[in-house]
This record gives C-alpha cells, structure tokens and sequence, in this order.
C-alpha cells in the first residue's frame, strides 16, 4: 500500500479506488454481510453501495498512515454548533492556504465520525478556482465530530475537527 | 422523501450580481433531487430500490475542468454546492450532477463582464 502511495500521483484516483474496491469488500466479507458482500463484488463502478465502517478505517483507507497536521487556523470548518435538523447541516470549509499552480489545495475531505459511512464528500479542486472555500449540506445520523481534512498537491494533510450536536438524526440506519 | 418527482433534476446557477475581471466569485449550485438513503430490512440487507443518489458532480469552466466532488449519501436532499471561481475571461460555465441510476443532470451559465 505504501509503494503504491508512493507512486501514486499520476494514478492516484485509480489505485485509490482499486483500494476502496478491495477494502469494502474484506469488511462486508469480515462483517458477515453475505448479501451485502456481492452487492460490493459487483461494485465495479462508482457510486454503488459500500458497507459501514469505522473512522479509523476511513482516514486509514484514504490516507494510510501519512501523518496529518492540525491546521492551526489555516483551515476554518463553519459549521453549527447544534443542528436541530440532522438532515440537512450546513457546512463551510475555508482553508487560507495558498492557490497557484506550484501550490495549492487539492483535495478538501469531509467526515463525520458516527455516520454509517463516515466520508460525506470529497472535493477535487484545482487552481483556475482561486481559493479553496467549499460549502455543501451534509447529513449527520447522531452527534458527531466533524472533521475536515484538507490535502495540498504536494501531499501534505491539515485537519480540523469539531463537534456538532444533533438533536433530530438525518441519516437512517 | 421522493415527493420531488418530476423535478428531479433541474439545476440551479446562482452568480454574483455584478463579476469584475479577475475577481474570485462565490458560485452556488442546487439541483433538485431526493438523494434517497440506502435502507437496510431486518436481515440487513439493502433495499435496492430506495438507492438512488448523485455521486459526482463535475464543473467545467470553458471546457477546462476545474473542480470535481465525490459526494456520497450523507449529503443533504437537493445537494447544495458553493464555491469559489476565479474569472479572467468570460465564459460557459458548466456544472453536471451524475447520479446511481446513470442519469446526468446538467446546468449552465455564461460568465461575463
């Protein structure tokens, strides 16, 4: 895994993907899932169902274990403090981090730690945007840290986390 | 949840008033569409039939890709996007939603001074 992390910038969406491919399908496999486990064998494409999974095994299978910063005030997460509606919290990441060719914010992650499957969006940005400033609405089952972890093209990974109380659960199951 | 029906789909492009050369404008994107959750019955198997959901949204600025997102159920009903776009020529810009039953959803503007 880390020999293909190493190599992986031309190829990194495809190994990243053969990953999850082969991920999902130990867990449905360890889990039980008999059913669940041929849904994910026949996962060729993307966007298929994948089964529940831990944190850890999120930020584990996205980053392996490259080691992630705070951010330190370089990446802002806006998000409410009590969302009454689980179904639908607003969520803004502002990273201040530069945005040019050379340098600039590449991938923006957001996970939430008690969701069934705790990676909600990846963003892919490039550096025509101009500034690496995301909002999009989330869904959060049960009170939950929320992290964001932002990866700059040369590899380097800074987070921010915080918790958001949720009095109504948006995700069923 | 699904009450939306025959909406599903139509995309929203929502631009500053006024975009000055070289400015970094705040673009927000909203198409209708139920984003249904994938259900399990008592067995834990998955309801296939309540699994439907855009997973990729692909924005295009004169035919250049400048942004991509993987989204996932754990996004909100009629997914909701905001970002930033640095404008230094007027042009098409082209945001399209991909959803689990292959259908793409497309939605444009035009960018100018």
């Amino acid at each position: 895994m880390q020999c293909a992390l190493a190599r992986a910038k031309l190829t990194r969406r495809g190994i990243l993907r053969a990953l999850r491919l082969i991920g999902s399908t130990g867990v449905a496999v360890s889990l039980g899932l008999g059913d669940f486990m041929q849904v994910a064998a026949q996962q060729a494409q993307r966007g298929m169902p994948q089964p529940d999974e831990k944190v850890d095994e999120t930020i584990n299978r996205l980053f392996g274990n490259r080691s992630i910063a705070p951010a330190d005030g370089k990446v802002k997460l806006e998000a409410p403090l009590i969302a009454e509606n689980g179904a639908v919290v607003p969520v803004t990441v502002e990273a201040e981090l530069p945005m040019t060719p050379q340098e600039y914010v590449k991938n923006i992650y957001i996970i939430a730690d008690k969701n069934r499957r705790p990676l909600n969006a990846t963003f892919s940005l490039t550096p025509e945007v101009g500034q690496a400033t995301i909002s999009t609405n989330i869904r959060l089952a049960q009170t939950t840290d929320l992290r964001v972890v932002v990866e700059m093209n040369h590899g380097a990974l800074y987070m921010v986390q915080r918790e958001v109380k949720v009095t109504v659960g948006g995700c069923g199951g | 949840m699904a009450e939306a029906g025959a909406d599903i789909g139509r995309v929203r492009i929502r631009l500053p008033a006024t975009i000055s050369k070289g400015e970094v404008i705040r673009v927000r994107a909203l198409v209708t569409h139920p984003m249904e959750i994938l259900s399990f019955d008592k067995d834990r198997k998955p309801i296939q039939k309540n699994y439907h959901f855009v997973y990729q949204i692909v924005v295009t600025y004169n035919g250049k890709e400048i942004l991509q997102a993987e989204t996932t159920q754990a996004v909100s009903q009629n997914p909701f996007v905001a970002f930033p776009l640095k404008v230094t020529e007027p042009g098409k810009l082209v945001i399209t939603f991909t959803d689990t039953h292959g259908k793409s959803y497309e939605g444009s503007a035009e960018i100018t001074f």
